[in-house]
């Protein structure tokens, strides 16, 4: 597969890939625990867990400056998504 | 490097579209989007078009908002 941005990646075994790695095993997690659970708000907390995740992901692994204009989008964006959904979930006066 | 980084984000897409498939209520569905949208957002950033990301990253909730206007809150098992 070819990548653009493969001169700036790094090496496998590497002290800085650590985060990277806990980044990943923490998305990993957050999802199956977001498929596995009963409760919907529960669901939700988890799907915030993921985001914040991804967000690292997405920023700690490419070297460029709009990376983090990206990154910031997406979790503006995701984290309001949780909570619109949380919001319209319990149902204030709004929606009835 | 890129090997972990590939198998992790797929699972989370595979994930995600198998939750929309299977779950019943329509918050279940919308967080199975949610999931997905995580998922395929670090492919797009991956190949270089980040424009494109912030872009969908921008626009992806504010479907999700419309769309939660017309799923009103059904109050049986949801």
């Amino acid at each position: 597969m070819m990548l653009e941005y493969d001169p700036g990646m790094i090496a496998i075994y590497s002290p800085t890939m650590i985060p990277i790695y806990l980044c990943g095993i923490v998305a990993i997690y957050a999802v199956i625990r977001v498929v596995m659970e009963k409760n919907t708000l529960r669901k939700l907390v988890f799907l915030s867990v993921m985001n914040f995740a991804i967000t690292g992901l997405v920023v700690l692994t490419i070297p460029d400056i709009m990376a983090l204009f990206a990154g910031l989008a997406y979790f503006i964006g995701s984290n309001l998504e949780a909570n619109a959904i949380a919001s319209t979930y319990v149902g204030g006066e709004y929606s009835k | 490097m890129n090997e972990f980084y590939i198998l992790v984000v797929s699972l989370i897409i595979i994930i995600g579209v198998i939750y929309v498939y299977i779950s019943r209520s329509p918050f279940d569905k919308l967080i199975g989007l949610a999931i997905m949208l995580g998922g395929a957002i670090p492919f797009i950033a991956l190949n270089g078009y980040l424009d494109v990301a912030l872009l969908v990253a921008v626009i992806m909730p504010l479907t999700t908002i419309f769309i939660l206007q017309a799923t009103g809150r059904k109050t049986d098992d949801s």
